[in-house]
């Protein structure tokens, strides 16, 4: 009897076992959505919402992880609670009850759900065979007010608390409580509960050897296995009705059983079998899975280099080509201004090269009507014919004069382009200056017979170099001689001087010239330029140095001009401020 | 009525010849020419001279500025002097503009040219620049001569012996003991630059050298100057009279 006693306290942990399943499915549907409405409320903790969902889901392995996570972080009362749940049920669920405790134990007691975890403790209590604890817990629940929403649970409690009692022997009042689920479950028509609780009252009376109240229940809980598919319930049924006929001495039924009992373990094993074949498979698919996954994130990852590499690459090479371009530009920016410079400096030079060869002409032909005009003169005196002396003394001169002007000329020339000569300007007495440069041409105009007339007005100063100034009025005056006819007049004058300027002018009855030349002459360039005749006009560097040395002393040129009846330079002249 | 005292420093004959004769055709005096430095100091310091004629390049050497920088040192005994020069040269140039007040002759020159420089030379020496080419002044003045432009040249009057000047519209007649000429100058000019210690005006347009006072009759209006001059004493002016020491 002690062997079939011990038997079925063996079946007493399998039903148990099984209501605890049953008990997890309602819990989880009413819970889930309590669980999700937190999680929404709590949208911005990525970790209790991965914990939450994995919850649910039944993934305990990652609940763990995430809900640890989450603790870590949080300081969040509720959410702490929760998790401390999450990490109690999924240790429970993974059969590691101390752990499972230990997470329960932290669940502060004014936590929404704290009945749930008094639940959960009675029952791991229970599991571990520690009856009066587990008595305890749920006695506690069970003095709830009904109303509250464990109520859901109650035929369960009220089950495990008979369970408790039929362990620690308190038979009376087992019954009762077992009768008292058992009558809730039956309204509520919870079929497989029913036949759990028919069993544990059967197998109450079974151990105070009331055998016929006992058998009743085992059929009822048999008969109604059948109508299951909870092969563990009809194993359990049908292992009943073998030990109840085995003990009737009726052992063909109890054989029946028996083989009833097989059949039902062997579907049982397939199906764990099927179970564990599909876990396997899970488990490969899942490593397949994983190892996907690790090739995808080995490639996305290769990827990413080889993108991080040509992005790179590419700004390199943009920057590589941002500086050729750069330079490149520069470079013909470079070449443009040395072939400006070069063009620039190529027509100087050959400026320069006309002008020394129309210099050296010059310089040459007059030296040489020297060199003939004094062999004239040595024959002549050899022959004392004096009245021809004086003429070709006049003459030489005349050439000599020409000569030491242009000579002069490029001296001035050549100091004003290196910027050697001194320079000072100061107020000057116009009317004298003209007079000085007008000493020297007196003789000239004297054998041309040419009208001169200085009518520069007495109060005119203008502010300028001395030298400067006379060798401008000059080659002025000296044009005006050589451009004049024989009997022709010269005239210089002041015009109305205007707040700045001063404006002295230079008038003559000589050949005058074209628009063309006229215009030619005023032009900005530096370049000489040969005119048509040679005779008379010489290289055009008086020209340019008046114009040079005008600007230079801040005044301006103008020609008035008409071929054959005179010409008249104009010459505006900063005027001295404090005079005139 | 003065010539002009004029030292030549010239180391090339034919150049000193020809400013010689144009000057003294021009009634210059030329109190002498030196060839060196040592000579020029020497006539410097031994002769009345009133203006210096420098070439710049004395025997190939820079000696003349030296020359003007010498006695330039010593401000009481500096003249008026101009620098004779060939070469435009800058250096040469910054160098002479030290030696203040400063003026130059480019060669060659003309005559109107040499002269002109002489005139300029005095003006700006004395600080009294464009007189001698304006249409209201022909003369300057110093502490003690005036300088006349007389013609083409310049002419000098030792204030001290000027009498009395007659002031006639834009002219002046200075008397002095031996002569009588007429300058271009206004009165108010030539008060300004006459030492107000020893010229006073008696008339509106009379001026006196009080050196020269033999008597003042107050009650006649007259003041009787040296050489018998005579000239009339305005009540408006009788104030100068306090300024000698009266007689009683």
């Amino acid at each position: 009897m002690i062997k079939i006693k011990l038997y079925i306290v063996s079946v007493l942990f399998l039903n148990s076992f099984f209501l605890f399943a049953q008990d997890r499915l309602h819990n989880d549907k009413l819970f889930a959505v309590e669980i999700k409405a937190t999680a929404a409320k709590f949208k911005e903790e990525r970790n209790f919402n991965k914990a939450q969902k994995f919850f649910r889901e039944k993934n305990w392995d990652s609940t763990l992880v995430y809900s640890m996570k989450q603790l870590s972080l949080n300081r969040n009362e509720e959410l702490k609670n929760f998790c401390y749940y999450f990490r109690g049920t999924s240790f429970k669920e993974k059969k590691l009850f101390k752990e499972a405790k230990k997470e329960f134990n932290q669940v502060s007691a004014n936590f929404r759900y704290a009945y749930k975890v008094k639940i959960n403790l009675g029952e791991i209590a229970l599991e571990q065979s520690d009856f009066k604890k587990a008595l305890q817990y749920f006695q506690e629940i069970e003095k709830l007010p009904v109303s509250t929403s464990y109520n859901i649970y109650r035929s369960n409690i009220l089950h495990n608390i008979g369970l408790c009692y039929l362990h620690l022997e308190k038979f009376d009042k087992s019954e009762e409580y077992l009768f008292k689920g058992a009558t809730l479950q039956e309204k509520e028509k919870d079929t497989l509960m029913l036949i759990s609780s028919y069993m544990d009252i059967a197998n109450l009376y079974y151990t105070q050897y009331k055998d016929s109240q006992a058998i009743p229940y085992f059929e009822k809980a048999y008969h109604l296995s059948k109508k299951t598919n909870s092969f563990n319930l009809k194993k359990t049924a049908a292992l009943n009705m073998a030990v109840v006929e085995e003990n009737r001495k009726n052992f063909p039924l109890a054989l029946m059983y028996r083989k009833e009992l097989e059949t039902w373990k062997d579907s049982l094993n397939d199906q764990n079998k099927v179970w564990a074949i599909a876990d396997l498979e899970k488990k490969f698919a899942v490593k397949q899975k994983q190892k996907e996954v690790d090739v995808l994130a080995a490639e996305n990852k290769v990827k990413k280099a080889e993108r991080n590499g040509f992005l790179i690459s590419s700004v390199l090479l943009l920057i590589l080509f941002g500086t050729g371009v750069y330079f490149y530009r520069q470079k013909i920016k470079n070449n443009k201004i040395i072939l400006a410079q070069k063009n620039e400096l190529d027509e100087l030079n050959a400026t320069k090269d006309k002008l020394f060869s129309i210099v050296s002409h010059d310089l040459r032909s007059s030296v040489n009507a020297l060199k003939v005009s004094n062999g004239k003169l040595i024959e002549n005196l050899e022959n004392k014919n004096f009245a021809e002396l004086d003429v070709l003394l006049h003459n030489n001169s005349t050439i000599a004069n020409g000569a030491y002007n242009l000579l002069d000329n490029l001296l001035n020339w050549a100091l004003l382009q290196t910027q050697q000569a001194y320079f000072y300007q100061e107020s000057l007495h116009l009317a004298t200056i003209v007079q000085h440069v007008e000493y020297n041409y007196k003789p000239l105009m004297l054998n041309k017979n040419i009208d001169f007339k200085n009518e520069v007005t007495g109060s005119d100063y203008v502010f300028a170099d001395l030298d400067s100034l006379k060798i401008i009025i000059r080659n002025f005056l000296d044009n005006a001689i050589k451009f004049s006819n024989e009997n022709g007049s010269i005239l210089i004058y002041s015009r109305p001087a205007s707040e700045d300027f001063c404006y002295l002018v230079i008038e003559d009855t000589g050949l005058g010239m074209s628009k063309a030349t006229r215009e030619e002459l005023l032009k900005e360039t530096i370049l000489l330029s040969k005119k048509k005749n040679d005779e008379i006009i010489g290289t055009g560097l008086g020209m340019q140095l008046c114009k040079s040395m005008i600007h230079k002393n801040g005044g301006k040129l103008d020609i008035e001009s008409e071929e054959n009846s005179g010409t008249k330079i104009i010459i505006a002249l900063q005027k001295f401020k404090n005079h005139g | 009525m003065d010539n002009i005292n004029v030292l030549i420093i010239e180391d090339t004959a034919a150049e000193s010849d020809a400013l010689v004769k144009v000057l003294t055709e021009n009634n210059y005096t030329i109190v002498g020419i030196a060839t060196n430095y040592n000579e020029a100091l020497k006539l410097f310091y031994n002769n009345v001279i009133d203006i210096v004629v420098i070439d710049v390049f004395l025997d190939g050497k820079p000696d003349g500025i030296t020359f003007a920088e010498t006695i330039t040192i010593v401000p009481n005994g500096l003249k008026p002097f101009v620098f004779l020069t060939s070469s435009k040269d800058r250096q040469i140039f910054e160098r002479a503009k030290l030696t203040k007040p400063f003026s130059f002759l480019l060669k060659p020159f003309n005559e109107l040219e040499i002269l002109y420089a002489l005139e300029m030379a005095v003006e700006k020496f004395y600080g009294q620049t464009n007189v001698f080419h304006s249409e209201d002044q022909n003369a300057v003045i110093s502490n003690d001569s005036l300088f006349i432009k007389k013609n083409k040249a310049l002419k000098k009057v030792r204030i001290e012996d000027i009498v009395y000047i007659e002031v006639e519209d834009r002219y002046c007649n200075i008397i002095t003991d031996v002569e009588k000429f007429v300058i271009l100058i206004s009165l108010t000019k030539i008060i300004q630059l006459l030492d107000s210690n020893k010229f006073f005006q008696t008339h509106r347009n009379y001026i006196v050298n009080a050196t020269k006072i033999e008597e003042i009759i107050v009650n006649d209006n007259l003041v009787i100057l040296k050489g018998n001059h005579k000239v009339t004493l305005s009540d408006k002016y009788k104030d100068f009279v306090k300024n000698f020491r009266i007689l009683r």
